[in-house]
């Protein structure tokens, strides 16, 4: 009897995630046969999944009769290290991944491993709109649909002028003990802006460079007085240095009226001012000399895609002047593609911070060894 | 008949682990190849095994000592719990009051609230603008410590989660202790805490065994309560062995760490095993 009940028990186990992975694939094919499905998988926060579900997808689908997209969105990204996973051994074994288009911080991993179509091969027009720099850390395999800044936030109740420049920003810190803290780096990618600024404040251009764009281990020895700095000034620090976890702990800290001064992302913030999880005494700046780092967020394209014609449509599409504007509307982003294609409204408003000024940050292996290396020797 | 629960351990517990284990002593082939494909900072072995990522995750002092606060935070976490949900137990046996029933119903209600949410209030609660330290500066306390981002909030928050499990097995272990044996031993003239000690105390060493392990196993795996109160550095293995993974891009030092804590529960498990034994054996001579 218990016998049984254990081999249904497996039964069950085997087959149910069989069958429904067999009836999902067959409600793909039902839609293909009417047009063309293609898959796209994003991770992020709810803003990300705002722009592709109630903007560019609904657009492009009503633009392009017969073609279909089907959207998988990851919260946070807690399934990223298995849909690295399933593209990695699917793109290995040259079987198609279920996925044709990923955005998100796997990204740039599959484009350092070889798994990604090379932009050089996308037949979408409008990549050649995007800036050339920005390939070069992800070895050409990936394409940037939009940027976003760290700027800096402060309290004007209690800062009436914030710091213009790094090393005015640092004397602030040291003036001010305790009310200014930034995420630990491994958390979020506005402290880890904080502590790259600081580090790179003290580097050769030249050796900037070559972290920027490409994975040498031997080259961590320069960052060691830029994190001997950032470890000086843990006695200044919230808490006497406190890192929280994450990029939204710090705004937390901030709108509480904890700190006064803090890296923040900019579509980040500017979504908490909206919303009124930040108070309209929060402003935002950004310092100079230098400054924050930006960042682009990328597509990936895995090399066993399907209908990579269609796909490199909806690419296209992506980076098309109008739904450029919907990332600048929607998320308060940057445009990836130059801002001479872009609206004159757009053109100044970004005058000071177009996505080609914005400062590169560390290739991405080069980031994850500087991550540990913050953990290891600043805190 | 044990074929097919065998067979489920052996696929989905057994090669995984077995996987890992192959994977810690550098065979990067096989079901390790799509990992070790991403991963940075590998030890491969060619020929053989190596022990290259033990090495430099031991020897690595940032580590060692997370490891020594993930163990001082789960001995005094065991602690705590044992003795508040003894304590609250006893309580329970020896009162019948309509407070005893609120303290019991009050004491398992962390189990019905996410450990999420109980992480944040717990942060909320200690933090510089706190409930505590505001209600200690109105009492003329001004230098009240900031638990928040602490080991100390660790050691709060892992208590706060473990110990409804411990009321309801320490409760539930007196409540077994026959009524008469109590009675027994006041009627002979013995006090109530000699009653405890020498009565309640050894017919209640299963639930305390059982209570000390599980709470010690929990907590030095246990992720949530350390990533959202405790500090940047040092922390407890769960929230280490996370950033070695996601953050750092190193799998494969990540796992050695799971093998440390494995190990470290591993042997946590023993002392359960053996208490049991001991009690399956004692009773066998006495029945």
């Amino acid at each position: 009897m218990k016998a049984r009940l254990l081999a249904i028990t497996v039964a069950v186990l085997v087959f149910v995630p069989a069958a429904l992975s067999a009836t999902y694939a067959g409600g793909h094919v039902k839609k293909a046969n009417a047009g063309t499905t293609i898959v796209v998988y994003a991770s992020g926060d709810v803003n990300v999944q705002n722009l592709w579900q109630n903007n560019i997808i609904p657009h492009f689908e009503k633009a392009n009769k017969g073609i279909y997209v089907k959207f998988i969105f990851s919260e946070h990204g807690t399934d990223d290290g298995t849909t690295l996973a399933r593209i990695g051994a699917a793109v290995k074994g040259r079987h198609w991944p279920g996925i044709d288009l990923v955005d998100g911080g796997l990204v740039t991993t599959l484009a350092l491993a070889g798994l990604n179509q090379p932009v050089s091969k996308a037949t979408a027009a409008n990549v050649k709109k995007v800036n050339p720099d920005l390939l070069a850390p992800v070895k050409g395999a990936a394409i940037p649909y939009r940027g976003s800044s760290v700027v800096l936030a402060y309290n004007s109740d209690k800062v009436s002028s914030p710091p213009r420049t790094l090393s005015a920003l640092l004397d602030w810190i040291r003036a001010n003990p305790g009310k200014f803290t930034y995420n630990s780096p491994n958390t979020g990618g506005s402290g880890y802006s904080f502590a790259e600024t600081v580090v790179d404040s003290l580097l050769s251009p030249a050796i900037l460079k070559q972290m920027d764009q490409g994975y040498d281990p031997s080259l961590q020895s320069n960052w060691k007085p830029g994190l001997d700095l950032l470890h000086s000034l843990n006695k200044y620090m919230y808490g006497n240095g406190v890192y929280p976890n994450g990029n939204a702990a710090v705004l937390q800290l901030l709108g509480q009226g904890q700190i006064w001064v803090a890296p923040v992302w900019s579509d980040q913030s500017l979504t908490a001012l909206k919303t009124g999880q930040l108070g309209p005494n929060i402003k935002l700046t950004q310092i100079s000399n230098p400054s924050f780092t930006g960042g682009a967020a990328y597509l990936a394209v895995p090399k066993t895609a399907r209908h990579k014609k269609v796909l490199y449509k909806f690419v296209n599409y992506i980076l098309s002047p109008a739904a450029q504007q919907m990332i600048v509307d929607v998320m308060a982003g940057f445009p990836a593609i130059d801002i001479k294609y872009m609206g004159d409204s757009i053109k100044q408003k970004f005058q000071d911070v177009s996505a080609n000024t914005l400062r590169p940050t560390y290739q991405t292996k080069m980031g994850n060894d500087f991550k540990a290396a913050w953990q290891q020797s600043v805190p | 008949m044990v074929l097919p629960p065998v067979a489920v351990v052996a696929v989905f517990i057994g090669l995984p682990v077995g996987a890992a284990i192959a994977y810690t002593l550098g065979k990067t082939g096989g079901p390790n190849s799509t990992v070790a494909l991403f991963a940075q900072r590998q030890h491969v072995a060619h020929h053989g095994v190596t022990l290259g990522a033990y090495r430099e995750v031991l020897g690595n002092a940032h580590v060692r000592t997370d490891l020594w606060a993930t163990v001082w935070v789960t001995l005094v976490t065991v602690v705590c719990v044992v003795l508040l949900s003894w304590a609250i137990g006893l309580y329970l046996r020896l009162s019948d009051t309509w407070i005893a029933r609120v303290v019991s119903a009050l004491s398992v209600v962390p189990l019905f609230i996410p450990v999420v949410i109980a992480s944040y209030a717990i942060l909320t609660f200690y933090a510089a603008t706190g409930f505590m330290k505001t209600l200690a500066y109105h009492v003329g306390w001004h230098s009240f410590p900031t638990l928040g981002y602490t080991l100390t909030a660790v050691v709060i928050g892992e208590v706060w989660v473990n110990v409804p499990f411990g009321v309801l097995m320490m409760s539930s272990g007196l409540n077994s202790v026959p009524n008469a044996l109590i009675e027994a031993a006041r009627d002979s003239g013995a006090s109530l805490p000699r009653t405890v000690r020498s009565v309640l105390l050894p017919m209640n060493v299963i639930p305390t065994v059982i209570v000390a392990t599980f709470t010690g196993i929990y907590v030095l795996g246990s992720f949530t309560v350390p990533y959202l109160t405790g500090p940047s550095a040092p922390n407890l293995m769960g929230v280490s062995m996370q950033q070695f993974f996601g953050s750092f891009n190193q799998p494969q030092q990540a796992e050695v760490m799971a093998m440390i804590v494995f190990v470290l529960a591993a042997g946590i498990g023993t002392i359960y095993v053996w208490a049991n034994v001991r009690a399956s054996k004692r009773a066998s001579s006495t029945t």
